[in-house]
Order: C-alpha cells, then structure tokens, then sequence
C-alpha cells in the first residue's frame, strides 16, 4: 500500500512564510485543491481544523500529520510541508515541528486511512529519513527522497 | 488436547456463556479483562482520536476465556451451544473463538472428575 506513490510533488510545500498552524494547513488544503482536484477546500479545511480540535497530531520528533475524513474527497490525498524554522505546535515531546504531512480522504475510506496514517507514522520515526527530509534543496529533492524510501523499505 | 480461547465481545453473556461451558463439559477456565485494539487506539493515541466513529457499536472492552478441552467433540458442542445462546459467530460483535493443539499440560483437572 502506497503512502508517498499518492503524492504528486507539487503538494509540497518548503518554507512557506507562514504565521501559525491554521495559516499553514489553509495554504497545504489550497495545494490539494489545485493539484488534486479537492473540490470544495474551505470544506476540507473546516474538517481539517475539526480533526485538531479533538486533539494533537503532532508525532514528537518535529513531526505532525494532521488528517481528515471528509466529504469533501473522493479519494485519499496528501501534501506535504516543512517549516524552518520549525513551529511550537501541541507536540507531545514538546519539539517544535518542522515536517508536516497532511492527509485527508473520503468519510467513507476509515480502513485504508488509518492503515496510510500508521504506515506515514512508521516512516516519519526513522531519523535518518528525517534528517535527509531537512537537508533537502528543493521540492524535487524531497519528493524523491519521498519516492526513494517507499520503494527501498515499502 | 485443545487451548480454546474465546474473546467474548459482549461482557453482558459472560455468566451465560459460562453456564454452557459447564453443560458442555468445559469445567474450568481463566477469564481476564481484555482490550480491543479500536477503544485503546481511538481513546489513548491522541493522532487516532478522529476514527472514534468508525469504532461505533464495538465493546471497547471484553473477556477472553482460556480453557484446555480435551477432545473436538466438546469444542463442537460448546460452538452448537453458544450459537443458540449469544447469537452466530457470523454477527459482527459476538466475538473471536479459536483451539490450539497442546501437547503438554499439568495442573488440569482429571478426566475422571469432571462434570
């Protein structure tokens, strides 16, 4: 099952001058409305943003990946973001974050939604990986890596 | 000889069903407190919070029962009457039951005083 193969590298997003996290998940939602074709953003964002308030997705680590279940997608979809410098969010470890991945998909989807979410997790815990995700130059750079790693370790 | 593990998802039949174990023959067994994986994630991981709705109508929490059986006729019996009496294993939410071979065991009643 695919995680990053559902990515397209235009949903990434590298430090983008962004404020705070409602700034920044505004701006990944519009990513994935231009490039995958998420019809209604704001409705996506709303879901989004109703996801947070039940509680942290944030890793620890410097990681977060905050996710929805929506109306607003016919399939499950994913943008990707990393912030430097990285941004205090409700991080269990207390780290700031500096990489975000952002998913979201279809209410009806529960099954194959948490199995991306945990998978993502797994990935996301290995610090070299994320060490490379921090050290990349530009949007292509990581988007490989990104591809790199799901071929080499599924 | 048999383990048979039965997680019984509905804590409500816990004395009925142990009342079959009897008339089938099962006269001993160790019950524990058990978990579904659905209430622990959805309730204790904070990043899992969302998928609260999509463990709607399963008990989040339940009782397993370890029992040895000596023979597949007893296993059989005990299936046959669990089925009249909490309902088919098919119905999402009835429960898990499963044997495993033993090829070794002390400490278990003997086959001559059992019910």
């Amino acid at each position: 099952m695919g995680v990053f193969t559902r990515m397209k590298k235009e949903c990434i997003l590298l430090d983008p001058k962004v404020k705070d996290k409602e700034q920044l998940l505004r701006q990944m939602t519009l990513l994935l409305a231009e490039h995958e074709g998420a019809a209604q953003p704001d409705q996506l964002y709303e879901d989004i943003m109703k996801r947070e308030e039940m509680g942290s997705t944030c890793l620890g680590k410097g990681c977060a990946v905050p996710h929805a279940r929506t109306e607003a997608l016919d399939r499950t979809v994913i943008a990707a973001a990393r912030l430097t410098p990285p941004m205090k969010l409700d991080s269990p470890d207390d780290q700031p974050v500096s990489l975000i991945f952002l998913m979201a998909g279809p209410t009806a989807s529960a099954g194959l939604h948490l199995k991306i979410l945990s998978k993502l997790v797994r990935l996301l815990n290995e610090e070299p990986f994320r060490e490379q995700l921090l050290a990349a130059p530009d949007e292509e750079a990581f988007y490989q890596l990104l591809c790199d790693k799901e071929s080499n370790y599924g | 000889m048999k383990l048979l593990v039965f997680i019984l998802n509905n804590e409500e039949y816990l004395e009925e069903v142990l009342e079959v174990y009897i008339e089938a023959g099962v006269t001993g067994a160790t019950i524990i407190d058990s978990e579904g994986m659905g209430r622990f994630l959805t309730y204790e991981v904070p990043l899992f919070a969302g998928f609260k709705d999509f463990m709607k109508g399963n008990k989040p929490y339940n009782k397993t029962i370890l029992s040895v059986v000596r023979d597949d006729a007893t296993v059989q019996q005990l299936k046959r009457l669990l089925d009249g009496k909490i309902g088919g294993f098919d119905n999402p939410g009835t429960g898990i039951m499963f044997t495993l071979p033993v090829d070794w065991a002390v400490g278990l009643v003997p086959e001559d005083e059992e019910v």
